[in-house]
């Protein structure tokens, strides 16, 4: 949708910075009351979505122009969507797609970042997103003995996603999968070298175009295998597939779980038993677009009537209420031995690990700020380790309690369920 | 005009380059482009020079020192909520108080907090029941800043139990227009904040009355207002998802939505109520006001406003019980009973009923829900208006005012000029136990000129209305016209306000837009021996 149209956005918006904050309700302290980690760390009203939806009124008719301090406030943010969650509490408007659009409208008008113009154009030579990606995709799984979903017929196909196929710190947690969906006896397979990007990332980072042709390429290797199901351990992923390629239309009827909510099935079905004790006290740190931005999209047309924003027909907006909050949970609460104290800001409201939007790339001091954050916050529930669920926060998490010298340890929560059974 | 390349260097070597901007895109989005009524007027959206942000008084007097002496005004604020942090025209700088965000102490002992502006509501009470302890919140909400200066006039969901801004501020620090720094009441003595007027100079009269100067004077940079005892649990127990999140009923804690057969009964119903000081929250809401605080979208608001409008049986208010003990719980509830069993009062379901009930209380409480209260009311083309009144029988007095201001609002409907919203009367409410009374109510205008225009009118009247009918004190006083108007019929303050802002910005840098200008007028001769609310 062009940014003219997201025009109404902008007057609805009251001004009442809510989007800075979690919910008003859930302030429960002083040191963890902000959502958004970009006004957090910025402080100009300017990084606040209240701040990036006034300034679009002006970059749509092209009254402001684009300059290096206009890049550098619309790269910093990690596209987590936490003020969208916090402004929809109480209002009927979109936050995330317009804060979005103005990134496709960058794109398109050849206003990006060099760093992320060459992350995209990897992407575009060879699939992956990680930088410096040099060894095969499916390198991890050899000798695994795990079926191809481009050659053997099977009902489920792990996408394992681009992190945790190109680094050699992740690749543990798709071993774990791999082991725990082996012994659960499920019938499934990988594509190997023939797994691509989701393209969730460069849609974040405002290159649409680039991410449609991903989904296209994506699904029309789906479609190819008869697969029903795609699980994946990576949030970026899950949210691609599952939410952006039904956004555009491109999903069909694939069931796409996460890989949490894969193993709570199994061990739901009694398929998987987790009995070997795991004495830890872990805290858990839902992925942001696993959590808020992991409910299904919401297809709706129809026309605004009047000015108090109702619409014919009833519109429901995505306010972060059907995302994954509790399979994780439920996972690790399944666990023996495992004690899970939660944080501060949770589920719909959690802080972002720093990692998304292209800032782990662009702005890494800010990245690293942003999962400092998290991490006071973990440590301050007295947990020995974080748990997550995606590669992108564990992989952060990893490097900045290294680069700092916590005592906390980071974790997937398959890691976890694998030792358990 | 713009910035001058010396100045900005200047503000930059005291706050360093990373806390001050010029760049369009930082002070365009300072200020909500206004594009219809740059449509209207054929002007553009007055926009600030730059934006700083200060971490400390010394910072904050720095700035305002150079101001003074580069001729360029400034205007500061907090969070921000409304108009009258924005510039009015070129020449001004926002000090954006973001990073003063520090409570400063919570005194648990002598029962009060100090804080900066950028801490909100919703943190300090928080952090207040903790220890067993209540601020008042402006009805605003808790988004709002704390600083009991910033929120104008303070007035809340909470006020029946705990007061407003004007009664609840004790020392304060305060850098003065042009750039001294003044620690005021008990602070500027003996550097403790428990008291606003003494031992030390007692400024409150100066920097606030009902209302505040609203940036017009200079920046308020730490404060102190009075606590209250607080019954209910460290956290409220808040489950759910958002936007649908529930709670359970706090133990010693109820609410009720009373509806009555006449305004009379709902108005000696609340005066019983308070009169007897059994209220934690006492307010007289419309319907509206109600279903707005369940609904999780607009459309399900309309619906059940559109489903409970005919569930009423005329006025109603809305009260919330905090027992101290089992005890006092039990007492409170039978008072109350008694009251409006005789009044013919009815309980609303929608409210009493368990699954909806805790929700509601914490709403009110934190309040939460008063951004969907007011979004569809707070536009550029409406008005919001409201009259404080402290007599014997402030509720009748504030009833006749709003009832009186709603026939000049139906009025305009009646001529399409105003939209029809049936959001009255928005407030009605006794604060402290019925010491006073507080009425708004508010109109929804079109984007058009005549409409404006009729807003215009409307909104001068309200004033006239209210001090031509001896109602109370305008809440809605802002800028040098309605001082002016009100001014007169109450012993000639203003000239004593106009005094005050000549004599403590000689530089005019404070921007005063929303507050008086220190300039003498024509018409600036006192009126003698003429008061009408004095008479």
């Amino acid at each position: 949708m062009p940014l003219k149209d997201y025009l109404r956005e902008t007057e609805v918006c009251c001004g009442c910075s809510c989007c800075k904050f979690i919910p008003l309700e859930k302030i429960k302290t002083e040191r963890y009351s902000y959502a958004c980690p970009s006004v957090a760390k910025y402080n100009f009203n300017t990084y606040a979505a209240f701040g990036r939806l006034a300034f679009l009124k002006y970059l749509a008719d092209n009254s402001l122009e684009y300059s290096d301090k206009v890049l550098e406030v619309i790269y910093n943010c990690q596209m987590c969507g936490a003020c969208d969650i916090s402004c929809k509490y109480a209002m009927d408007m979109d936050v995330l797609e317009p804060i979005n659009e103005i990134r496709i409208k960058c794109v398109d008008d050849g206003q990006t970042l060099p760093v992320l113009d060459k992350l995209v154009d990897n992407m575009r030579k060879q699939g992956t997103m990680v930088p410096g990606a040099k060894v095969k995709r499916g390198e991890w799984a050899s000798g695994l003995n795990i079926k191809d979903i481009t050659k053997d017929k099977v009902e489920v196909y792990f996408h394992v996603g681009c992190l945790t196929s190109y680094n050699k710190d992740m690749s543990k947690v798709a071993k774990a999968t791999v082991d725990l969906m082996q012994k659960a006896g499920v019938n499934f397979g990988i594509a190997g070298e023939n797994e691509s990007c989701c393209g969730g990332r460069a849609y974040q980072m405002g290159y649409k175009e680039d991410f449609l042709k991903q989904a296209k390429k994506n699904m029309e290797m789906i479609k190819e295998s008869g697969v029903k199901t795609l699980v994946t351990g990576c949030a970026d992923g899950y949210n691609a597939f599952k939410v952006l390629y039904d956004k555009f239309e491109l999903k069909g009827s694939l069931e796409v779980l996460h890989t949490t909510e894969y193993f709570a099935r199994l061990i739901k079905d009694g398929k998987l038993k987790p009995t070997k004790k795991v004495d830890i006290k872990v805290t858990y740190h839902d992925p942001c677009r696993l959590g808020r931005l992991g409910e299904p999209w919401i297809h709706w047309k129809g026309e605004e009537i009047g000015r108090t924003r109702i619409f014919n027909p009833p519109r429901e907006f995505m306010r972060g209420t059907y995302g994954i909050y509790e399979p994780p949970r439920d996972v690790l609460k399944s666990i023996p031995g495992v004690k899970l104290v939660e944080m501060d800001r949770i589920k719909e409201y959690a802080w972002c690990c720093g990692s998304g939007g292209g800032v782990r790339e662009s702005n890494p001091d800010f990245a690293k700020w942003t999962a400092r954050e998290r991490i006071a916050e973990a440590e301050s529930t007295g947990a020995e380790a974080i748990v997550t669920a995606c590669p992108w926060c564990e992989s952060l998490f990893g490097d900045a309690i290294k680069e700092n010298g916590n005592a906390l340890k980071v974790y997937d929560i398959v890691e976890i369920l694998n030792i358990a059974i | 005009m713009s910035i001058s390349k010396e100045l900005y260097k200047a503000l930059e070597d005291v706050l360093g380059p990373d806390n001050i901007s010029e760049d369009p895109v930082i002070t365009y989005s300072y200020v909500p482009r206004n594009r219809a009524a740059e449509k209207a007027t054929g002007m553009s959206t007055p926009m600030f020079e730059a934006i700083t942000l200060p971490e400390n008084t010394e910072q904050v007097q720095a700035i305002v020192k150079l101001c003074n002496k580069y001729k360029m005004q400034y205007k500061a604020a907090s969070t921000g909520w409304g108009p009258y942090g924005n510039p009015t025209a070129p020449g001004c700088i926002r000090i954006d108080l973001r990073r003063m965000n520090r409570i400063i102490e919570i005194n648990e002992k002598n029962m009060y907090a100090v804080v900066e502006p950028y801490v909100l509501y919703a943190t300090l009470h928080a952090e207040c029941m903790k220890r067993g302890l209540n601020c008042n919140i402006t009805g605003a909400g808790s988004n709002c800043s704390a600083l009991p200066l910033a929120a104008h006039a303070n007035l809340g969901q909470l006020s029946v139990s705990g007061s407003w801004g004007e009664r609840n501020l004790l020392a304060f620090e305060w850098v003065t227009p042009d750039g001294e720094i003044v620690k005021a009441g008990s602070f500027g003595s003996i550097g403790e904040w428990f008291s606003g007027d003494g031992p030390g100079p007692s400024l409150r009269g100066l920097i606030r009355g009902d209302g505040t100067p609203l940036g017009g004077l200079g920046v308020y940079t730490k404060a102190a207002q009075k606590l209250y005892h607080w019954p209910g649990p460290s956290v409220f127990p808040v489950e759910g998802v958002s936007p649908q999140y529930h709670s359970p009923v706090t133990p010693n804690f109820m609410i009720r939505y009373f509806h009555f057969p006449s305004a009379q009964a709902q108005g000696d119903t609340m005066m019983k109520i308070a009169e007897s000081e059994i209220a934690f929250i006492l307010m007289g809401f419309n319907i509206s006001m109600i279903t707005s605080n369940i609904a999780t979208s607009n459309y399900e608001e309309r619906e059940l406003a559109k489903e409970y409008l005919h569930k009423v049986q005329g006025p109603g208010c809305v009260i919330i019980l905090a027992g101290n003990s089992p005890g006092d719980f039990e007492y409170k509830k039978e008072v109350l009973q008694q009251i409006v069993e005789a009044e013919k009062g009815k309980s609303l379901d929608l409210v009493e009923d368990p699954r909806n009930a805790g929700g509601y209380i914490w709403r009110w409480t934190r309040p939460t829900g008063s951004i969907r209260e007011v979004k569809f009311r707070a536009n550029p083309s409406g008005i919001g208006a409201g009259m404080l009144s402290c007599s014997a029988e402030p509720y009748p007095l504030m009833y006749k005012y709003v009832g009186t201001m709603v026939m000049d609002k139906m009025n305009l409907i009646k001529r399409g000029l105003a939209r029809l919203e049936s959001a009255d009367p928005f407030v009605l409410q006794l604060v402290e136990n019925g010491h006073g009374g507080h009425g708004e109510f508010m109109v929804e205008g079109y984007d058009n000129p005549e409409s404006r225009k009729a807003m215009e009118t409307l909104s001068n009247k309200v004033i006239e209305t209210g001090v031509n009918g001896c109602y109370g004190v305008p809440t809605s006083t802002w800028g040098d016209r309605l001082h002016d108007m009100f001014g007169p019929r109450a012993s000639n303050y203003h000239l004593w306000l106009r005094k005050v802002k000549k004599t403590f910005d000689p530089n005019e840098a404070s921007e005063c837009s929303n507050y008086i200008s220190g300039k003498e007028k024509p018409g600036d001769q006192p009126i003698k021996g003429f008061s009408s609310l004095s008479n």
